[in-house]
Formats: C-alpha cells, structure tokens, sequence
C-alpha cells in the first residue's frame, strides 16, 4: 500500500531523516494560523496519491501575503481526477544540489537495491533508460544490519558525505517498515544542510497486519468486499465477468477473451476450496458491477467439486448467463444440476471464453 | 527427476492443520503407488507425539531428524511463520525447502532466502504448488492425475495453470519429466534460470515448457542461460498497468515485466512463446 507523502515523511521523520519545517493543513484557513512557521515563501502540496503530482498541478509556491489565497486554490481543484481534501505546506528551500535515493526489491538478485544519482528531481525509470552510468546501484541482502562503508562511498562518490547517514536511516525504514520501496526524491542540498524534499514509502501488502495497517487504502470498494472473502479481484472495462481458480488460469482467461476480441469487466481468483458459499458470493460480486453481461466461471483443480460449485451458481441466483467450464470430481453431477437450470458447462476454457465473447455480440 | 525421488525422505513442517494432514496424505498416497518413501515425519512445535495421516509429528526439523532420514521439507505453515521454518529447515541440514505457504511478507522470503543459501539449501516458493516428478515424487499440492511420465520439464510461476498445461501436454501425448511450481511472489528462491540449470544435468528432459506472467524479468533472465529448447506462454497480456493480478508477485511495475515487452525479449532470443495455453503442446513437438 503506498501512503501519502506527509505520512512517509512523519515515519521517515521517526528515524532521524531531516526534511524541510511543515505542518498538514486540512483548509486554507488553517495554513493562515501558522504561516508565522514556514518563513517569506512556502510550497503547498496536494497529498493525492498520483504520479508526476507536480506537472499535474499539485503543488504550488506561495508567498507569505498569497499563501492562504493559494491554498484555497489548491483545495478546489482535482489532481488527475482526484480531489485534494489535505496539503503539506512547507518552507521553500534554497535549493544548491538535488539528489535521488531509494532502496527497493530486487527480484533478481533477491536482495534489496540502492539507487543513487546526483540528478535528484527526475523519473528515475526514464534516467536508468536514457543515461544508464548517471545511476549508481548497489545490491544488500537484507541479513546486512547497514549499508557497509565501502557501499555508501560508491554510491555517494562526490555527494555530501552527511548523505551516507542518510541512506542508512532510509535503509532502517526499509526493513523495519517492510517496504516495497522507499524513496526520496528529491534529496536537496541547501546552505543550511541536507533534507529530504520528498517522501514515498510502499508497504508489502502481506505485512500490513504487523504495521499496524488494518484497511488497504489502494483498493476500491468492491476490491476490498472481494478480499474479506478471501478473493484476489481487480476491476476493469470491459462486459464479460471472469471467475477463476488460481491466478494465473484467471490471467490466461482474461488473455482468451482479448484473442477472440472480447473485453473482460473484472478479474476474479477464487483460491483454493471454491465451495458451494465461495462460488455464491463471486457470482454474485461479479454479478453486481453493471457493466457485466455474462460470466465466465473457469474452475479447475483436483479438489474442486464441481456439484458444490452448481450450487453456488445457482443459489446466487443473478440475472445475467452463466458459462462455465468445471474440471474436478463428481463433474457429472455438476453438469446435471447445472443442465437442468439453463447454464452451459463447455468442455474447455476456450470454448468457454468463446461463447462468452459470442454472447455479448 | 531433479530435486528428489523415490529415495528422497520428506519432513512436512505444519503437519498438524488443516491443509498439512490433507497432503501429507495426498503425497504418501503417491509416494506408495510409486514405491517412494515419501513423507516420514511431521512437524509442529508443540505437538510432539501426535500422528497425522500416519506420520508421527515432532516438535522441531532437529528432533523428527534424529529418528527419520530426510532431505526435504516441505512447508504449510502461516504467511507470518513460513520465514522461520525456511530458515529451521536450511539450519537443520536439509538441502531443499519447498514453501508452499502464501502471503509470506516479502522481507521474509528475503532474508530466509539469503540465510538458507549460506546452509547451502535451496528454496522453492514461496506460494507456489510444489513439484512433481511423474513417477517419482510429489512434494506439494499438485494433482497427480493430470500428469504422465515423459521428457518435458515443466517450469511454472503458477498453479492452476500448470495443471492446465500439464493436463494439455498429457492429451497430446507428451509426458512430464519434473513440473516445478516456482511461485508466484516477487522474490522466490528457485528462478527460471536456476530450474532450467537443473533441467540441463537431468537426461531424461529433452525440452521446457516456462509459464510465465507479467511481472519482473526472469523468464527472459532463464532462458537465455540455457542451451536446453523452450518454449513459453506468459499469462497477463490483458492486465493493467500498476494492479496486483492476484498473484504478489503479478504487476506492471515502472512501465516494466509487461507480458508484451516480455514475450518479444523471449522471441528475440528464440523462444517461441504460445499466444494461447493450447499452443503449447504444438510448440513442444516443433521442439523435439
């Protein structure tokens, strides 16, 4: 789960890493109160979690006599469609050197990765793709209790060494905070010293529980009601509803039905033990987006039952068809449950995700 | 038959819940239509002196090895504890651990990873099914029926889908020679690359069917250290940038491990890769 900048930066805060004087405001009237805090100039910045914020227009410089004027701007607007209901207002820096860190997953080396470049401010994705030698990487196995010395210079080479603390606070906020990624871009040098100008911290959704995180705020509402039962489910465009066992048979379903030109409404794993209850409330999940015309159930599995599964399809009881295909034990009796109230049970996934694709043409 | 075989003693840590007791079953069930050995002992802290399916239970790897001889484990324990049985397990002497466990945190799988490869034990998984040697051995969850002993190795980031494919290559009339469910987490011990490896030194597969989804890179990564003939699908064509498509491990991440991206790096260095799951046994005969 990402959080919001003013989140990460309250952790990152919590472990040592200096970053520009700020408060969270809630409304334009709020940043009037302690404007006394932030100096001439200050920064607001819209707490929307959305990529390339500030080309989006989230974030604005302010003088101390606009401040109040701006924000309230900046409250009206949305930023790529989401509205800004909070602000971080910060002090503006003299910015001399901008720096770029970050320590995430490596799932090649299976250890985590230290980026560092001396071109703080930019998409490190399009860096790392244009000019390769300006991002310096370094690989930890997360046994090491810090970043060795020796790391810290090759990655730092010419920067400021008071950075090298700074890259061990980050990594103590990796590991203790179970992250995905952390981040700091941009990481300013100013007369004054070092700070971190930005704070982006993801958290393995697996360790959510021990973080004390108990609602995934990454998800919608339908995806988090199709958690609570224990499915894996994802909303999309399209008019054909998938139900799946295991994800990657739900993945290729949703591969058949673009081959045949189709567009699926949503993805849907049933995990393991799709019983007669389980199977009810996918259907019916599925069933209750509106954009779904027909539903494609594609169950296989050596434990999987398919009478129990009839039962839930039918104890659903929606209005929109039913194709499926079953592989599992007691299939006959499947199929004469089903037969006998109007579902297809076909032989195949493709032949499934064909008439599927037939139905809504 | 390259991780283990008949002669191959497993223990099962978490043997005493619910999804334990049923595939200790399952595996022993095979291991005598085979004429393996199978699971030997079990293991839940705590739990010493019971028996499940016929197996007795320890309370830890130690204490069931000093009764029984074993070279593998394999794990059904929770997400929050699957980390440290990895590790008792690498710590213990076992040479290979397969997790099946979901929903590990990934720090965990990394460091139980980095520790078990200084005990010189690999990892399969996590969240993965297991493996299946046809006629040898079964150390996880797979259904046995589907398979058929034969000369293609299986190597799967998936589940169901495995069975699918594996279920395919049967009706054609190509058996299996190993199917490794690697997982489908972001950071898993065995690799594409590390399972092919294998597959080289092992004479009876003759070629490799990699499923493999969006995601990462290392179905690029394992096919282009091999000499071995493969052939791919990679599942994802239609997921969206940024989303979780069910598995850990299944996303688009910075515009990268997109299934597009993926399956043209893999036909630039040869690997024909199916476009649907029912290619795959064409692809394979093309092969041998």
């Amino acid at each position: 789960m990402k959080l919001l900048e003013h989140e990460a930066r309250a952790l990152f805060e919590k472990y040592g890493i200096p970053h520009p004087r700020g408060f969270l405001i809630r409304s334009p009237g709020e940043l009037q109160e302690r404007i006394g805090e932030l100096g001439e100039r200050c920064v607001l910045k819209a707490q929307v979690d959305v990529g390339g914020r500030g080309k989006a227009g989230g974030i604005l410089v302010a003088d101390r006599a606009t401040a109040e004027k701006k924000a309230a701007e900046l409250f009206e607007r949305e930023i790529k469609g989401v509205p800004v209901r909070e602000i971080l207002a910060v002090e503006y820096l003299e910015i001399r050197q901008e720096f770029y860190a970050s320590i995430a997953i490596d799932r090649s080396t299976k250890q985590a990765l230290i980026l560092f470049t001396d071109q703080g401010g930019v998409d490190i994705e399009t860096l790392a793709k244009e000019r390769p030698d300006a991002v310096r990487k370094a690989s930890l196995p997360l046994l090491m209790h810090d970043i060795p010395p020796f790391m810290v210079r090759d990655l730092l080479q010419s920067a400021p060494k008071e950075i090298g603390k700074i890259l061990n606070q980050l990594y103590r906020v990796f590991c203790e905070k179970d992250a995905l990624l952390a981040e700091i871009n941009p990481l300013v040098v100013t007369p004054e010293g070092v700070y971190a100008a930005d704070a982006k911290l993801i958290i393995d959704d697996n360790a959510l529980a021990r973080q004390g995180i108990t609602v995934n705020r990454d998800l919608t509402e339908r995806e988090r009601e199709a958690e609570k039962h224990g499915f894996s489910y994802v909303e999309l465009t399209g008019d054909i509803g998938v139900i799946g066992n295991g994800a990657g048979l739900t993945m290729a379903t949703l591969d058949l039905i673009e081959y045949y030109e189709g567009r699926a409404a949503n993805f849907l794993d049933v995990g393991g033990g799709a019983d007669q209850e389980r199977v009810m409330h996918a259907v019916r999940l599925v069933a209750a987006d509106p954009s779904v015309r027909v539903i494609v159930v594609n169950l296989l599995g050596g434990i999987t039952r398919c009478d129990e599964v009839a039962k839930g399809i039918i104890s659903a009881g929606i209005s929109q068809p039913v194709i499926l295909r079953l592989a599992g034990t007691n299939e006959a009796e499947g199929r004469k449950i089903l037969d006998g109230c109007g579902y297809r049970m076909m032989e195949s996934m493709e032949q499934a995700v064909k008439a599927a694709v037939e139905a809504v043409r | 038959m390259i991780y283990g075989g008949k002669t191959t003693g497993v223990i099962v840590t978490g043997a005493t819940g619910k999804q334990g007791a049923f595939h200790i079953a399952l595996m022993n069930e095979y291991a005598r239509q085979v004429g393996g050995k199978g699971v030997v002992a079990g293991v839940t802290p705590g739990k010493a002196g019971q028996e499940v399916a016929g197996v007795p239970v320890y309370n830890s790897i130690r204490d069931a090895l000093k009764e029984h001889d074993a070279e593998a484990s394999v794990l059904f324990v929770p997400g929050f504890a699957a980390g440290d049985s990895i590790m008792e397990a690498a710590s213990a002497g076992l040479s290979l651990v397969v997790a099946i466990t979901e929903h590990i945190p990934v720090h965990d799988t990394m460091r139980a990873i980095s520790y078990a490869s200084i005990h010189g034990c690999s990892v399969i998984g996590p969240n993965c099914p297991g493996l299946l040697s046809p006629g040898e051995i079964k150390m996880g969850i797979m259904p046995v029926h589907l398979s058929s002993p034969g000369q293609v190795g299986v190597i799967s980031r998936s589940g169901t889908l495995t069975y699918e494919i594996v279920d395919q290559l049967t009706r054609a009339g190509l058996g299996q020679s190993t199917i490794v469910g690697i997982g489908g987490d972001p950071v898993i011990g065995q690799t594409f690359a590390d399972v092919l490896h294998r597959f080289e030194q092992d004479d009876r597969t003759k070629a490799v069917v990699i499923l493999g989804e969006v995601g990462g890179s290392l179905e690029e990564e394992g096919a282009k250290a091999t000499d071995l003939p493969v052939a791919a699908y990679i599942a994802g064509i239609s997921a969206p940038p940024e989303k979780r498509m069910g598995h850990a491990g299944a996303i688009i991440e910075g515009g990268e491990g997109d299934a597009r991206s993926k399956i043209a790096r893999l036909e630039k260095i040869g690997v024909p890769v199916a476009s649907r799951p029912s290619e795959i046994p064409r692809l394979i005969k093309e092969l041998l």
